[in-house]
């Protein structure tokens, strides 16, 4: 009998659980792993990974046996400049925040990129909303509740 | 009787100050604004409005957070009756006759009895959290390690012998949360575990980027996934009058009574309770009912039973958590992350080292309740509003303040990128069929469980059959296992599976 992959659900899901449990038992090795009476900073993490490795099993067992639906064809477009914008958000206020950065540009570009993940952009809404949202923003949380966040990189 | 009067008493004052009333109302303001937005649940929502706390003294925060909660799943119950929209999945059941009932034009009767089951559920699960809560915290000191460690793994099997979809992936999990969980400098040893020569990371990921990648950022991207004509096809129901009928009303009470105990039980349980009492409520209605062909078709009693099970369950969910110091679902988890970044250690020693808070807190959520009826039976025209904005003009917005928050739990990006790698992991894991909510509740307990096998192993001489000779323990685990088996019963699984395939 030939094996055949029935359910890619959880073929994947037990492929990324096992690479969690893996990353978790080697890391550990490099940790004490102490005695059960006193336990090394190893010993919690170890187990739980071997746990976790055995559940990885469990579930690729199942991939082959049991039937399943295929996962939505994943769509790259909404989920990189989703994620895109949000790092983008986290550089311009963080380490970019002295050159290019600051609360302002970085508030007006995430709603713009992240609006561009959408299915229906539209300029004209976006850019109203874009400027909006960055007054909002630093009315609420720089005047409203005093979060430290530059407003420029100049300021 | 006379303690609990004075303990109660001294809650009200506290609660009662002008300050606290004022952080009450605004937080079930906000909760409701963002809670009625169709697309983001109630932890979304919480995790999104976390920040605005963080500059609030202790009792306020709380108060704040829990009138957050309260507006989050009312709001959810809008969402649910005017565009069939459920935020949450105990929500779903409110759609199956609530939309029904704005589709005949009554959807403010529908939000009405909604608003009124829930305050009734409400008061009555305040007033068992006011008298249940002291003594089962006194228990809560007889608790060795052991007994804690145990709890937590009954909290956990419990939390996903409920959860939908398959089990050994939501115990997967777990596991993942409670290793993620446990990054960081090891309290014991000093050495920094997983933090890959990451600085940041030596001090642990905060949950608020967890609960941000996992709830905010990989939701907005699944949602997007569906196609926008799926979103607009649900029609707005408009509301006409808010009074419900006499018949109505008639109808309710029974319902009502009802559905607050099956929710008030359900609640006090580990695990995380609000679907499975819902769902049960319904049934039981439905059961109960001379006609039961008015189900599904607008039947009062479909609602008034669920949301008030639902709420009874929401309230009595803190029973665990303020006595024992145990989360025992997502947005729990969410409330004792804030509690310790406000410096409390979740556990029996809030309520006799800190009675203002502990009992503030119990007295505000009966006032956010209160708030709930009075703010939005008025207001339901501005949230039907807020309901008619587009989802394309909304996720930007729920992207940046997510941002926000996450950015300003340390003032450091490192935060938002870990916020972005949990969006990713999160977006995956769901597509995979993974629940994320069980391992935002592993996360949380991660260290904790970490540290109360340490002490209860050095205490029994790394003895492990301490866990089974210590009867509070041993039936803890006992509890546990049972469920497990339960839940591998053939007969079982169906009906599981049945209700809960229904909720998805």
């Amino acid at each position: 009998m030939a094996l055949k992959v029935r359910d890619k659900k959880n073929l994947y899901a037990g492929i990324m659980f096992g690479a969690i449990a893996a990353i978790f038992i080697l890391g550990a090795r490099s940790y004490p792993m102490g005695t059960a009476v006193r336990m090394g900073p190893a010993y919690f993490p170890t187990w739980l990974g071997w746990i976790l490795a055995g559940l990885a099993v469990l579930i690729l067992i199942e991939a082959f046996v049991a039937d399943g639906h295929d996962p939505r064809p994943t769509q790259w477009r909404p989920l990189g400049l989703i994620l895109g914008s949000v790092v983008l958000f986290a550089l311009l206020v963080g380490p970019l925040t002295n050159y290019v950065g600051g609360l302002v540009p970085a508030t007006f570009l995430i709603v713009v990129m992240s609006a561009l993940g959408g299915d229906d952009f539209k300029w004209k809404e976006v850019i109203p909303l874009a400027i909006g949202l960055t007054i909002a923003t630093v009315l609420i949380f720089v005047n409203g509740l005093g979060l430290p966040f530059k407003l420029f990189p100049w300021s | 009787m006379d303690a609990l009067l004075a303990n109660l008493g001294l809650g009200f004052q506290v609660a009662f100050s002008l300050q606290n009333l004022w952080y009450c109302f605004i937080g079930v303001f906000l909760g409701t604004m963002i809670g009625v937005l169709p697309g983001i649940g109630p932890v979304a929502t919480i995790a999104m409005l976390l920040p605005i706390t963080f500059n609030l003294p202790p009792v306020a925060a709380l108060i704040m957070l829990a009138g957050i909660y309260y507006g989050a799943s009312y709001g959810g119950s809008t969402t649910a009756i005017l565009v069939n929209l459920p935020g949450e999945s105990s929500s779903v059941v409110t759609c199956m006759d609530g939309y029904q009932m704005g589709k005949q034009g009554r959807a403010g009767p529908a939000l009405a009895i909604a608003a009124i089951g829930s305050f009734f559920a409400g008061c009555v699960g305040t007033f068992l959290i006011a008298l249940f809560g002291p003594p089962l915290a006194e228990l809560a000191f007889e608790f060795g390690a052991a007994e804690y460690f145990s709890m937590m793994v009954l909290g956990l099997v419990a939390a996903v012998v409920l959860a939908s979809g398959s089990l050994v992936k939501a115990i997967a999990m777990i596991v993942v949360g409670l290793l993620f969980g446990i990054i960081g400098t090891d309290v014991n040893s000093g050495v920094a575990r997983y933090s890959f020569g990451i600085s940041e990371l030596t001090d642990g990921i905060g949950f608020v980027s967890v609960a941000m990648g996992m709830f905010g950022f990989a939701e907005i991207i699944s949602n997007l996934e569906q196609k926008q004509a799926n979103r607009d096809e649900n029609q707005i129901s408009k509301v006409h009058s808010l009074m419900p009928t006499k018949d109505d009303l008639k109808r309710s009470v029974g319902p009502i009574l009802r559905g607050t105990v099956i929710g008030t039980i359900f609640g006090i349980l580990p695990g995380s309770h609000t679907v499975i009492s819902a769902f049960s409520s319904y049934t039981l209605e439905k059961k109960l009912a001379k006609d039961p062909s008015r189900f599904g078709k607008g039947a009062i009693e479909g609602v008034a039973g669920p949301e008030s099970a639902n709420n009874a369950a929401a309230q009595t969910g803190f029973i665990p958590l303020l006595t024992l110091g145990i989360p025992t679902g997502a947005v729990m988890a969410l409330m004792v992350g804030a509690m310790t970044i406000q410096g409390i250690a979740p556990g029996p020693q809030v309520m006799t080292q800190k009675p203002d808070l502990f009992w503030g807190m119990i007295a505000s959520m009966w006032i956010g309740n209160a708030m709930l009826v009075i703010l939005n039976l008025p207001l339901i025209g501005l949230w039907v509003k807020f309901l008619t904005i587009p989802y394309r003009l909304l996720f930007p917005g729920i992207a940046l303040f997510c941002c926000i928050g996450a950015y300003s739990i340390n003032n450091s990006p490192m935060e938002v990128y870990l916020a972005a790698a949990f969006g990713l992991f999160g977006y995956f894991a769901v597509k995979w069929a993974c629940e994320p909510a069980p391992l935002l509740l592993g996360f949380v307990l991660g260290p904790l469980m970490e540290e109360n096998l340490r002490r209860a192993m050095l205490i029994s001489r790394g003895d492990p059959s301490v866990f089974v000779t210590r009867p509070i323990s041993a039936g803890l685990l006992g509890t546990a296992l049972f469920l497990l088996i339960l839940i591998m019963a053939p007969v079982i699984r169906k009906k599981r599976d049945e209700v809960l395939v229904e909720g998805d």
